[in-house]
């Protein structure tokens, strides 16, 4: 009797110490190389104070690593060949508000989403030729965004591909619309306000949202951190994490 | 300014001469890039994916030939008038077209677009209060013409190299036979100096129709933008851009030998 209930007690004892280290995976202080674009504020961009990376997708991904284990390596990588290059296995993985969407699943695999975005058209502060996205579709106006985005696939859906110009990066789109070659950019919001920041007389966000995305991290089809930093992303939905994050880069932050 | 040297063999053959199989100066290589082009062209005719990237794509060969043609047109232009101005021996247009010529050959050809697309041709249209969206201003123009300007720098060079190749006895020559300085440059040096620049002119007019996959930047469509947009949405990297290189490769081969057997016609014998 006595050795059974030693025995039990043994057994109890695993798996409470089985059950404390559940809750996280542990990668055992293993690299897992990030993909960033550095040119999508405020998910990830050149802080010009200190000339290093800086935004949403880092302070998340060193949060994942700080809860898995690991150590998050930032590398820059040009968009849209991330998507390719992740599901090459270039990077472990990538983070640049990637909207998850059937065609991209072909190439890489999605974490669960993580935050959702709402598409909308931004434009100059004076404008004044219209003044909702019906307008606009309407019109003649011309459109701007990011080549091989959601984003690019919605405005050809509203206004047509003629009417829309893909440059390489959203920098470069929005100085379009600044210099008056084009109307306005279709963006996701939390980017736009991003952008709206910098610029705080010169851009707004017109009312009436477009579409809304789910946003996930994207992997290598046969990565084995999909499962873990899926636990690790419930988790800071649960506990507040998350929220606090969402409110510092996209509510909070002034670029 | 790259080369492509194109001689099919390197020793002349007599005329007449028995023409015989010579390992050693056989074109090997040319078969290497017809081989280079065919595998895009036969993937593009048996599969599907190819046969769209290869449909979507094509549809900017309007737009690279033009910035490729009319910039090539304003860097003859231009470039024309900036050498001339260079060996003037008055100092303000000399001083000015060597301004010119450091200018654009000292900034990359991507920075100048950006400089010109986003920054100068908005800036001055600002200045003159005309709206940005002006036909004649469109990002096609801008790009064609920036290109244009880019390359006079490179054709004005090459110009003056050429005229200064003819000798002096030849301007003496057409002096002696009463004609004027006007017309001893269009009847007795430009003749000869366009014959002398012509390999130098064709290989500018090759690196600039390459250098045209540049204004992509500007969202201009032409073919190195539309394989942007189509493996941007289609993930076919492979595909898109292999197409694209046969494309170039395809125009660049071509051209050069076109610019060879044009050589070849008017040369001197």
């Amino acid at each position: 009797m006595k050795r059974i209930t030693k025995i039990l007690i043994v057994a109890l004892a695993i798996a409470l110490v089985a059950a404390a280290c559940g809750g996280g995976d542990s990668l055992e202080g293993r690299e897992v190389t990030v993909g960033v674009e550095n040119l999508y504020p405020p998910f990830n961009f050149i802080d010009e104070a200190t000339g290093e990376g800086a935004g949403f997708d880092y302070d998340i991904w060193n949060e994942i690593c700080e809860r898995l284990d690991c150590t998050a390596v930032f590398v820059e990588a040009g968009w849209p060949a991330v998507i390719e290059e992740t599901g090459q296995g270039v990077y472990d993985t990538a983070a640049d508000g990637i909207s998850i969407n059937e065609k991209r699943k072909e190439v890489v695999a999605f974490s669960d989403p993580y935050m959702t975005t709402i598409q909308k058209f931004m434009v100059r502060g004076d404008e004044s030729r219209f003044t909702t996205s019906d307008e606009f579709i309407a019109g003649d106006y011309i459109l701007a965004t990011q080549v091989g985005t959601t984003n690019e696939l919605l405005g050809n859906e509203l206004v047509g591909t003629d009417r829309m110009e893909a440059y390489d990066s959203f920098p470069v789109a929005v100085q379009a619309l600044l210099s008056g070659d084009v109307d306005a950019v279709i963006i996701d919001d939390v980017a736009g306000q991003g952008y709206q920041g910098a610029n705080a007389d010169q851009l707004s966000l017109l009312e009436g949202d477009l579409q809304s995305d789910p946003l996930g991290f994207i992997y290598p089809h046969d990565s084995d951190l999909i499962e873990s930093v899926n636990k690790i992303i419930a988790d800071m939905k649960s506990d507040g994490t998350l929220e606090d994050l969402i409110k510092k880069w996209f509510i909070d932050f002034d670029a | 300014m790259t080369a492509i040297d194109t001689s099919l063999a390197t020793s002349p053959t007599p005329p007449g001469a028995k023409l015989s199989f010579d390992r050693s100066t056989f074109p090997w290589w040319l078969i290497g890039i017809l081989l280079t082009i065919l595998f895009p062209l036969y993937k593009i005719l048996t599969d599907e994916t190819w046969e769209d990237g290869y449909l979507f794509i094509k549809d900017g060969l309007t737009l690279t030939f033009t910035v490729t043609i009319g910039g090539f047109l304003v860097a003859m232009v231009v470039g024309l008038v900036v050498s001339l101005a260079r060996m003037s021996k008055r100092t303000i247009p000399r001083n000015l077209a060597m301004y010119y010529i450091e200018l654009m050959r000292g900034i990359p050809v991507l920075v100048t677009l950006f400089m010109f697309g986003l920054v100068i041709v908005p800036w001055f249209f600002d200045l003159v209060g005309v709206g940005p969206r002006s036909p004649i201003a469109t990002k096609a123009v801008r790009a064609t013409i920036a290109v244009g300007l880019i390359y006079a720098a490179y054709i004005a060079e090459v110009f003056r190299a050429g005229i200064e190749s003819v000798k002096k006895g030849q301007r003496e020559a057409g002096m002696a036979m009463g004609l004027n300085n006007r017309q001893v440059f269009r009847l007795v040096v430009w003749p000869q100096a366009i014959k002398n620049v012509m390999p130098a002119l064709g290989n500018d007019l090759i690196a600039l129709l390459k250098d045209s996959s540049l204004v992509s930047i500007l969202a201009v469509r032409e073919i190195t933008q539309m394989s942007k947009l189509w493996t941007g949405r289609s993930f076919q990297f492979f595909a898109g851009f292999m197409i694209l290189a046969a494309m170039y490769l395809t125009l660049t081969v071509s051209l050069s030998m076109l610019l060879q057997w044009y050589e070849r016609r008017i040369a001197t014998p």
